[in-house]
Parts: C-alpha cells; structure tokens; sequence
C-alpha cells in the first residue's frame, strides 16, 4: 500500500517547510530509516526519515519549493504500485500550491546567470571546462561579445589574469549551506555597530575556581567561563529588556523570555544551541543543558528544541586565544556578544602598573532596535555584574 | 592523387576516357540517350566513341527520359552494365520514377536475386546562360533516396576514376558532371586507375577554417582560400566526392582541427546538400565548433537567364572569403 510522504512540522508554529533536496530519486528503492529528504525551517536544516520500505514515487515537489506542513509531497510504494493521483484536500487553506520561494531569495548569483547566458562557442565552452575556467568571468571578443576558443586558451595560458579553480565547486552541507544564507542575510540587511569594552575578568577567575571546587560532584560537569557568562548576561539582560528585544519587520518586539543562545563549532561551520529560561538556571543546571547541547551539535543530532528561540547570541573564541572580535547578528535578535580570551595584561591599578586577567567584550547591535548609549549601559551593568559574580549567581 | 609528370587533359575528356577504357574492359557496358552517338553530345564530351564502338553500344534514343531510362533499368536488371546520358540535369525529372522506386529499389525488394549495375550520368551547374530550366543542380534529390550512390566530380582525375568505379558498381549511380568545368584541364596519369565512392579528398590543407565544396564550387573553395591566405587565415578545402556514401569521418576530423565550416553546393541550400553535410559536422564536431556551421548555395529562386541576374545566385570566391573571414572574427 502506498505511504505519502508529507512536509512535516518540525515546530509546533511550524506553516511551511522548505524542501532542501530529495537524497532519493524518483523510482529508487528506499528502506524504512534512510534519509529520504531534507527539509529546512527557519532554524535549521533536518533530515527525514523514510517511515517504510518501498520505491520512491510521485514525487510532486523540487528542491527549493515552500510546501505547507502536512501537504503530500511523494510516495513510497510498492513495486508495480502507481502513487495515488491526488492527494485529498482536506483543508483547501492548507493544501494550497506549492509556493516557489520569492525570486529575490532564489535568483542565481550574477556569475551563475552570466555563465547561463552568455554566448559561448561548444569549443570555447568545452575549453573552458577543460581549463577550469569560470566563463563567468571571461571577456568575449567574437560577435555580439561571444566567448571564442580564443578567450579561453588566451585565459589558460595566462593564469595571472583569471582565478584557477581545483575543481568542481563542493556541494555545501546543510549546517554549511545555511550558514552562508543566514550571515549573509543578516550582514546585507542588518545595520550593525560594534561596541568593545575591555574588563578585568580576575573575580570572574577566581568564581570560577570556587565553584568548580565546590560544585563537581553536584552535576558531574564541569562548569566553565562561558555558562558564568550565560548566566550573569541572562540576568543583566532582564535589566535591559531592549537588548533581549527582536525586530519584528516593522518594529520592535520586545521577548518575555531570556534564551541564550550559544554559537557552537561544528565541523561545517556554526551552530547555535539554545538554553532557555537562563535568567532562572543555576550555575550547575546551565553546564548541564550547555554540555548536553555541544554533545549533539557535534553528533549532528539537535533536536528542533535545541535550537527553537534564542533572545540573545553568545559567541566564544576564549579558548582559540582570540583576543578580540565582531560577530554577525543573528535574526530576528538585537544583540550578539563575541567573547575573547581572558589573557593577563599589564594594566594601571590605582596609579601602579598591575598585571591583571583582560577580556575583551565586543557587542554587535541591531541599530533598529539598540542604539550606542543603550549598549554602553548594557555593557556596564555586564562589567558590574563581572566584577562580583558570585552577588548575581549561584 | 596524380604525380607531377602526369598529361593533362580536359575533363570531358576525362570522363571520354574512363568511357571507352570500361568498354573495351566490359562488353555489357554500353551508353543510351539523346545525341550520344554522332552528336558526341552537345558538350563533344562523347565525340568519338560512336566511331569506335558503333551505334549497337552508343545508342541515340528518342526525346524519351523516362523511357529509355527505364529501358537501362531493364537491361542492368538482364545482364547489361548500361551508361546513360541525361543531358540537363533538370531533365533527371522525367526519370525520377525509374530512378527512385525501380532502379533503386529491385535489389532489396527482389531479396537480392536482381541487381541494377547501371550508370546515370547527367550535368548540374549554372552560369551557362540556359535559364531556368537548363541551370539547376538537383544531385540532393537523388541523394535523398537510399539504394542510389551519388557521385560528384569536381576535376578531370577524380571524374575519370570516379566515372570507372561507378560503372563497375553492382548498383546504380548517379553521376553529375558540371557543364561549366567540361573544359577545365587539368593532371590525369595514363595508366589504369580508379577512385573508390565514399572517400573525400583533401583539396588543400589548412588550420582555420573547413570549406567543404562539391563539384562546381570546389575551385570556388579553392579560390577563396587564396584570397584567405592573403589575409592570414589557412583554409582547408575538401571535396566528399560522393554525397552518398558520404565520407562523414574525414569531414567531422577536419572541423575537429579548424572549429569553423561553411559548406558549400551549388544545389539549393534549402533542405540540400549542404544542411546535410553542415548536420553531419555538427553532431560529430560540436564540442570542437567555435562557430556556427554555413551553408552556401544556390540562391532560392528559380534560375534567372538574366546574365547579371544568374550571377547573383551563386556562391563566388568572394562571397565564401567573406562569410570566412566572419566566422574567422576578421574584419
């Protein structure tokens, strides 16, 4: 019996899911657990199961295409079965027509179009993909600015003028492929500013070693700078309700909840995990929820909840001995902090010269949302709550 | 190809020779149609046969195409090796019923029991100032029929052993001689030779450009290479020789090494000869074309008698220099 394959909800607000690739082609035979197809939602991109053994059929969607949760997109069906025509409206609101993604989102790059469209001899094309050369970039000189065999063997023996590609591009991953579309989204349409402030992180240092002292056999993990951090920013945060807003397209939405999220390493790029309600975890319980969240990032196994929500960014390149740096924004958040690695400096202490433990604190800000006098404030209070941990957290 | 010590003779009387060299080879060869015997034709290109063979072996017909050419298909199919005349191509009309539901079908539809060894030979070409109805090149019409080898000599050498191969041939053959080149001299040996159907020949070598040129328009061709390499640009120029069997190899392999070609027949270059051969060079060659494939041919029009008007119907030396010297990109 034929099983239809659905766009599933992988959030419970979940409308519509965005159909990354078929990893089957039509009429290929697919077992019940094999990754059928990928799908992407606002936050990430999963893989789906196929729910049966059985030859893919019918398939009714393309990759690229916006399909409403729970609309039939295939089948999975036996041999010498045909797929069922058509799938049932139950809701016409609901099963309306695939809707192909907006043309600004999808348009191709200017060097994919050009190498669409430009007129190219077979010779010159085949040339060109013999020599690994991007046609994109070349300047035709036949008729009407044609690409000629000429263009390209003038190009391949003189390899200062053009950029010599190794080979075909790699085909992204899913963690890498939406890396690239979320930066460059929010870099090209968010205005940043960037706000640097340097703090003496020696209270922070010796917290730190009390606790660990203390708090070990309590959780069974260990408590590190960055879940200090979660936790005393989550508390500032409520403080400054504006920094833990969101831009809302037309305004500002203020977040009822404190979400950190923590951008984490993975082997294609970076990911974020989220740890809710940390204004109300204790120390323990967010080294707990922070291990438990870096386990499945790095075993490619976050759950939708994992990375649902999310108010406000940490990033942190302590441990890569960075000293500093900016981060990109993640949408639709006002804020992201980029934490660099606590390294002893020498400083003036009331008049002496001191050694003491720097970091360097570089928050990235919305303009829309978070203006320079109110990220100066915010980074204040962080520096305050910095300098007696132990006032604000357990 | 002839070495250098070679006589020269004329093309007709190439094609005289290839005649009466295969007659006193084969008996059964003999010549039928319109002013062949004491005529010699009226391009002289049979002056002197009749003499040596008499009227029993050069057989003036009446003004009957379709009669006495289905008379030849008869007697090749009972044992005689016939060579028909037909003296203006535009008549192969009239013959058109013989040629392409009889002649060139008895082999296959008999199962192989009967064969039709026969020899049409005719004219194409303009410039002669006949008009409309004595101009035409109509060689893609029989080309177009299976079961009938074309051939299309384009100098005195190939039509010599050309025209013995072709009377030797099991199946009937189609031979179109330009009208405009019977005088044209040019290196024939004396010795026994002949050239087998289906092998192009290399009229000139060059890198830049393939001119592939059939009968009349190969000295064309090979004018306008001169005027090419004045310019800088080396044209190849080759002749298929036979349009069927087409020697497609030689033709691809040549545009593989030049990535450009025009094809040029004085046939129509509406659904000719040329949209064959510029077919078969685009499929084989694709990925080695840095150009489009030309066709050149005759104007689609009928042939003017207007001597100016004739003229301008034809592919000349310049006009192929500079549809080259385009697909070159040579200003």
């Amino acid at each position: 019996m034929a099983i239809s394959v659905v766009m599933p909800a992988l959030e419970l607000t979940q409308e519509t899911g965005k159909l990354v690739a078929w990893r089957k082609d039509e009429g290929e035979p697919v077992a019940k657990g094999e990754v059928l197809l990928e799908v992407e939602t606002d936050k990430a991109v999963v893989e789906i199961e196929a729910a049966a053994d059985g030859i893919l059929a019918g398939v009714k969607a393309v990759a690229g295409d916006i399909i409403p949760v729970g609309k039939t997109i295939a089948w999975i069906i036996s041999p010498g079965e045909t797929p069922p025509q058509e799938d049932a409206p139950r809701d016409p609101a609901k099963t309306a027509a695939t809707v192909r993604k907006q043309p600004a989102q999808s348009a191709p790059s200017a060097a994919e179009s050009a190498s669409r469209g430009a007129k190219i001899s077979p010779k010159a094309r085949r040339l060109a993909s013999e020599h690994n050369i991007d046609i994109a970039r070349v300047h035709g000189t036949g008729p009407d600015g044609e690409i000629l065999a000429s263009d390209i063997l003038a190009l391949a023996e003189s390899p200062s003028k053009e950029i010599r590609f190794s080979g075909e591009p790699k085909t992204l991953s899913s963690v890498a492929r939406l890396m690239a579309e979320r930066t460059t989204q929010s870099w090209t349409t968010v205005p940043h500013f960037f706000v640097l402030r340097e703090i003496d992180a020696g209270p922070l240092v010796q917290a730190l070693e009390k606790v660990r002292a203390s708090a070990d056999k309590n959780a069974g993990v260990r408590v590190t700078h960055t879940d200090f951090l979660v936790a005393l920013i989550a508390r500032v945060l409520l403080k400054h309700p504006r920094i833990n807003s969101s831009w809302a397209g037309a305004g500002i939405r203020p977040n009822k909840d404190v979400d950190i999220a923590l951008a984490m390493a993975v082997d294609d790029g970076v990911v974020t995990g989220v740890i809710q309600h940390a204004d109300r975890l204790d120390l323990s319980q967010i080294a707990v929820q922070r291990q438990g969240l870096a386990e499945r990032a790095k075993a490619g196994q976050l759950r939708p909840a994992d990375i649902a929500g999310g108010t406000f960014t940490i990033s942190n390149l302590g441990m890569y001995q960075v000293d500093a740096f900016t981060a990109i924004i993640v949408p639709p958040q006002a804020a992201i902090l980029a934490v660099g690695s606590i390294s002893d400096r020498v400083v003036p202490v009331a008049g002496q010269l001191a050694i003491r433990p720097i970091m360097a604190l570089t928050l990235s800000c919305d303009h829309r949302v978070v203006d320079g006098a109110r990220s100066a404030q915010f980074l204040a209070d962080l520096a305050e709550a910095i300098r007696d941990p132990a006032k604000h957290v357990r | 190809m002839p070495d250098t010590n070679t006589r020269e003779i004329t093309f007709a009387e190439a094609v005289r020779e290839a005649l009466a060299e295969e007659m006193r080879r084969d008996a059964r060869v003999f010549i039928l149609g319109e002013d062949v015997a004491e005529a010699g034709t009226p391009f002289k290109v049979l002056s002197g046969l009749v003499e040596e063979f008499g009227t029993k072996r050069v057989v003036d017909t009446p003004i009957s195409e379709a009669g006495f050419t289905g008379l030849a298909v008869g007697a090749a199919m009972t044992g005689l090796r016939p060579v028909v005349d037909i003296m203006f191509g535009d008549f192969i009309t009239l013959t058109m019923d013989q040629m392409a539901n009889q002649a060139a079908k008895v082999h296959y539809m008999s199962g192989g029991k009967w064969r039709v060894p026969m020899v049409m030979r005719t004219t194409l070409g303009a410039a002669r100032r006949s008009a409309a109805q004595h101009s035409q090149s109509l060689h893609a019409w029989f080309s177009h029929v299976p079961g009938l080898k074309v051939v299309l000599p384009s100098t005195p050498y190939d039509a010599k052993g050309l025209l013995k191969t072709a009377i030797r041939d099991e199946n009937p053959v189609v031979f179109f001689e330009d009208k405009m080149m019977f005088k044209m001299k040019g290196p024939v040996p004396a010795e026994e030779y002949t050239i087998p159907l289906g092998v192009a020949d290399v009229k000139r070598e060059g890198d830049d450009i393939t001119l592939v040129a059939t009968s009349s328009m190969v000295q064309v061709a090979l004018g306008a290479a001169g005027l090419l390499e004045e310019i800088g640009v080396s044209a190849e120029v080759i002749d298929p020789r036979t349009t069927w069997p087409l020697d497609e190899k030689t033709l691809v392999d040549s545009v593989k090494k030049t990535s450009r070609a025009i094809v040029i027949d004085e046939g129509y270059g509406r659904y000719g000869v040329t949209a064959e051969i510029a077919a078969v060079i685009a499929e084989g060659a694709f990925h080695y074309l840095d150009a489009p494939v030309k066709r050149m041919g005759a104007m689609h029009v009928p042939i003017p008698f207007s001597p100016p008007l004739e003229d301008v119907t034809l592919p000349t030396e310049r006009s192929v220099f500079d549809v080259a010297r385009a697909l070159c990109n040579r200003s």
